[in-house]
Order: C-alpha cells, then structure tokens, then sequence
C-alpha cells in the first residue's frame, strides 16, 4: 500500500508484486476560489479524507490490512504539513498491523511508475505544479539532468490561470482555451539543461493586461512552455544515450504536451510512455510501487527514512536497489 | 572529429568551401515546435554561436575558423581541425597527459570572457603526442550553447559540467586534481573554485546532504 500526500492530492493505492494495480483512490483538496493552495488547509483535507481512502483502498483490492506486505509513503519532496499528515497516516496504520514502513521519494516513484506500462530505463519528463524536472537512472544515481531555475511550469499555469480569473487549476482550463495557430512570441528561456518559467508568466501577465485575448494567450504559453520541456527532454535524451521517454505529472495530462513530446520521441528513435491520467498526477500507487521496488531490491529502511522532507532531492540518496 | 555526427541539436557532416575540406554544422529543425517559434530560435542560436566562434578565434584561441553563415539554411561551416576526440585520446595509455592541457584551456576560454555551455570530452579535438616528448595540441568546438560572460557562477558550472563528463567516462584517470590544478593557475581563477565549491555543496549535485 502506498499513501500519497506531497500537495493537493491524499492518495491511497495497492498494487500487486506483478504491477497490477489493485486500489487506486484519491480525494483533491480544492482550494476556494481566486486563491491557491494553503499548506495547512490541505493538511487538514487530508486529514479528513485519508482514513476513508485507506478503508476504500482495502475494499477495492479485497484485502484485509494483514494482507498487505509493506505501507509506503511519500516522504517528499512536498509541503510540510501535508507530508506529515501522510506520514502520520502510513505510521499509525502500519504499526496498528505490525507491517514494515517505508518512506519513499515521490518523483523517483513518478519515474518507476513508467516501469509499469513497460519501461525499463527511461528518462522521465516530469511536469507538475511544483515540480519540473528531467530524471534518469545513471551511475547508482537517480539523477536531475534539468529542471526548473526558478517556478514549476503547472505553478506557472495556474498562476496565469489565477490571474486571468479562470478556476483553479488553470493549466486544463487553458488547454481548453488554447487557439492557434498565429503565435504570440513570449520569452523561451533554456540554459544549457534548464529552463526559467518566470519571465514568460510575467510576459504573459503584461500581454493579457494589454488586453490580449485569453485563447490567442493561452496558446502561446502552451506552445513556449512545452517547447522547452521537450526540448531539455531531448538533450537529456541525447546526453545519456537512454532509448526510452516517460511523461509525469499533472501537466503531462495536457494533449498537447503529449503530443509535442511523442513528435520529439519519434523523430529521435525514442519510444515514449505516457501513463494514464490516473497515474501521471499524484496517486498513492506509485508510492506503492516504488516501496515494492525497494524493498524487492534489498533497500534496508534508513533511520532518515521515518521522517518526512520537504526538500528531499531527487538524487540525494544512492540507489541500491536497482 | 566524427563526421556524419548528430548531436543533440545539429548534424555535423563533411563539405567543401572553395576547395578547402571543411565540416558543415546544420541545425535540424524540431517539427514538435510551432514553426514561427524554430526560426526564431535558430535564428538566436546561430548568431549567438557565430558570435563566440568569432570571438574565441580573435582571441587566439584554438577553435575552428568560421568560413560562412547562413541564417536561413541555418548552417555554419567552419574548418576541419585534424586530430581525434579528446573523448577517445584520454583513452589512449598516456590519455593523462591531456589534463593539465584541459585546464588550462579552459582557463583560457574564460579569461577571455567566454562560458562554453556544453564543455564535456566530446567537445574537445586532441592532436599528436606519438612521439612522446612533445606535447600535444587542444582545441575547442561547439559553441552552442556558450554565452559571452565574466560570470563565476557560469565558469563554474563549465568546470562541473567538465568534471562530470570526466568522471562519468574517464573516472580511471583521476582527472579532478590534475585539472583544477591546470585551472587554478589562471590568476584569476579563485572566484570561479569558490563557486564550483559551493555549487557542488547543494542538492543538485552534492553526495552527501549539506
């Protein structure tokens, strides 16, 4: 079982040591409208929703909670109250049961995730709110070969999103917007590796208080920003030699962005892996999974690993499992 | 230098420039990018890279003579420099000696206000120690993702970039000492060491957490 609470979502799933997924359940905390995410506010979503989820989860799976072989949790990276609440919830339930406890790095478990629809060593283009990042497997390390410099690129949506009095969150409502095909030329930031979101949101912002209109807008910042995700993709895909792609994230579900990204696959000889929109936002059974994977792989539970982290890097532990 | 190569953003292949052997440098053009936003990007690139090469040649450093420009086929064609890749001469059983030789142009690079973005041992050309006493010759290719700048922050990035590649390929060798010590006696070296320092202590790179 793996229990997800790095932001927005308290997730709970099972998954079976063959990869089947056998619970998948969530509950979104919303935040009211014109205001984003408030840390402590979606703790205590969390708090409401996870015991529920916990017992849905084993009513899916048709298992009793003595069935189970591990409880994981993601450890971070996230935000802190939120980490906690998931946390507090994987330590109660796997001490209630006697089974063993695993904190795990939530975007290594995006990435092992892409294992399950047939990966074997892919790079991960990772594109959520808060994160947004180019991953891969390299030297006993996972690896950060690009990210953002200065704010996630589905931060960067919603923000615009925000501002442009649209719902939270704003990256679907933009994509639903989005109309081309003339484009508006914003700031395309890539340096080296990696990418900056902030002078085009502040470009965007001074467009659409022009008065630019929102669908020409929305277009424009879809087709810059993903561009450089998928570009930075690519030099990672070149740099490591690695043959195969796999899309993470809440903003992976855009069909744009999937669309761009498979171009640039196969124009490369990549094969691309985009996962289900159930399993590309944040979701409880990749936390399941990457736990099965480590303790699969040998990985003996760390004194560290029983306490969350809000800033727990993608390549600050070495990979000894894989 | 391979010919017939595909990078991660050009195609490099053999040509001729008024009888002259030469190499042609060929942006390939993303089809997964809005076509309005390539030619820009391209556009940039190109000059921005022509731009270095200039600049590092007019400062007597050891790159390929740039022969022509031309935005709209977004090509560049430039000399062909003899030798073999830094990559594969590091391999060779006196591959060491090319170290202190690496630091040291790099140095160079940067004292000449000049980040070269993308310096791994594939970006290097190595020419001739056969014969064992003397010393053998380096230069410097791809520019392209190379910015014109004093900064240390940058510099040092070049060196981690540097470092990593050597460390990935060529870990055997030891490179890390023999090449900060070719760079430190560039006398003005020290900001960029103390940001490399700094740099290597944060997430993104540090092996144990600070």
């Amino acid at each position: 079982m793996g229990i997800e609470s790095t932001a927005h979502t308290a997730g709970v799933g099972i998954v079976s040591p063959e990869g089947e997924i056998l619970a998948d359940c969530k509950a979104v905390f919303t935040p009211p409208e014109g205001s984003g995410i408030h840390p402590r506010e979606a703790a205590q979503h969390h708090v409401a929703a996870l015991p529920g989820l916990v017992s849905d989860a084993l009513a899916d799976a048709q298992l009793a909670p003595d069935e189970l072989a591990l409880v994981a949790y993601a450890r971070g990276p996230g935000l802190g109250p939120c980490l906690r609440t998931g946390a507090t919830a994987a330590r109660a339930f796997a001490h209630a049961h006697e089974l063993p406890l695993l904190g795990v790095n939530h975007c290594v478990a995006h990435l092992e995730i892409g294992l399950l629809e047939g990966a074997t060593d892919p790079i991960l283009l990772y594109l959520s709110g808060g994160n947004t990042q180019v991953i891969g497997y390299a030297h006993s390390r996972y690896r950060v070969f690009g990210e953002t410099l200065d704010i996630g690129i589905g931060n960067m949506l919603d923000k615009f999103g925000r501002e442009a009095g649209l719902e939270f969150p704003g990256g679907p409502k933009l994509e639903a917007l989005a109309a081309g095909p003339e484009l508006e030329l914003l700031p395309y930031s890539v340096k080296g590796m990696d990418m900056a979101f902030s002078g085009l949101l502040t470009a965007a912002l001074r467009k659409f208080a022009d008065g630019m209109e929102l669908p020409r807008l929305a277009y424009a910042i879809q087709e810059t920003a993903f561009a450089m995700a998928c570009e930075v993709a690519e030099r990672a895909l070149a740099h490591t030699g690695k043959t195969e792609l796999v899309l993470g994230g809440g903003v992976a579900c855009n069909a744009r962005l999937r669309e761009m990204a498979r171009t640039m696959a196969r124009e490369r000889d990549v094969a691309c892996f985009a996962p289900s929109k159930a399993l590309c936002v944040d979701n409880g059974v990749m936390i399941a999974w990457l736990g099965y994977v480590m303790q699969a792989g040998g990985y003996e539970t760390q004194p560290q690993d029983d306490r969350v982290d809000q800033r727990f890097r993608t390549d600050m532990a070495e990979v000894t499992w894989r | 230098m391979a010919l017939n190569y595909r990078g991660a953003e050009a195609v490099v292949t053999a040509c001729e420039w008024h009888g002259q052997p030469a190499i042609e440098k060929r942006r390939n053009p993303r089809s997964y990018r809005h076509p309005d936003l390539e030619v820009r990007l391209v556009a940039e690139r190109l000059r921005a890279e022509a731009r270095l090469l200039e600049r590092a040649s007019e400062a007597g450093l050891p790159v390929p003579l740039l022969y022509a420009v031309d935005p709209t086929a977004a090509t560049l064609v430039m000399t062909q420099l003899p030798g073999d890749l830094l990559e594969h001469a590091l391999r060779a059983p006196n591959g060491a000696v090319w170290l202190p030789l690496l630091g040291e142009l790099l140095a160079r690079i940067h004292a000449v206000g000049i980040i070269h973005g993308d310096p791994t041992t594939s970006n290097f050309i190595a020419r001739g120690t056969s014969d064992g006493d003397a010393l053998g010759h380096l230069s410097v290719i791809d520019f392209g993702l190379g910015a014109a700048s004093d900064d240390d922050e940058q510099r040092a990035t070049d060196l981690r970039v540097l470092l990593e590649s050597l460390e990935a390929h060529h870990s055997e060798l030891n490179a890390r000492e023999p090449l900060l010590a070719a760079y430190r006696e560039w006398n003005c070296s020290a900001g960029a060491l103390e940001r490399l320092a700094a740099l290597e202590q944060r997430g993104r790179y540090n092996l144990v957490r600070g």
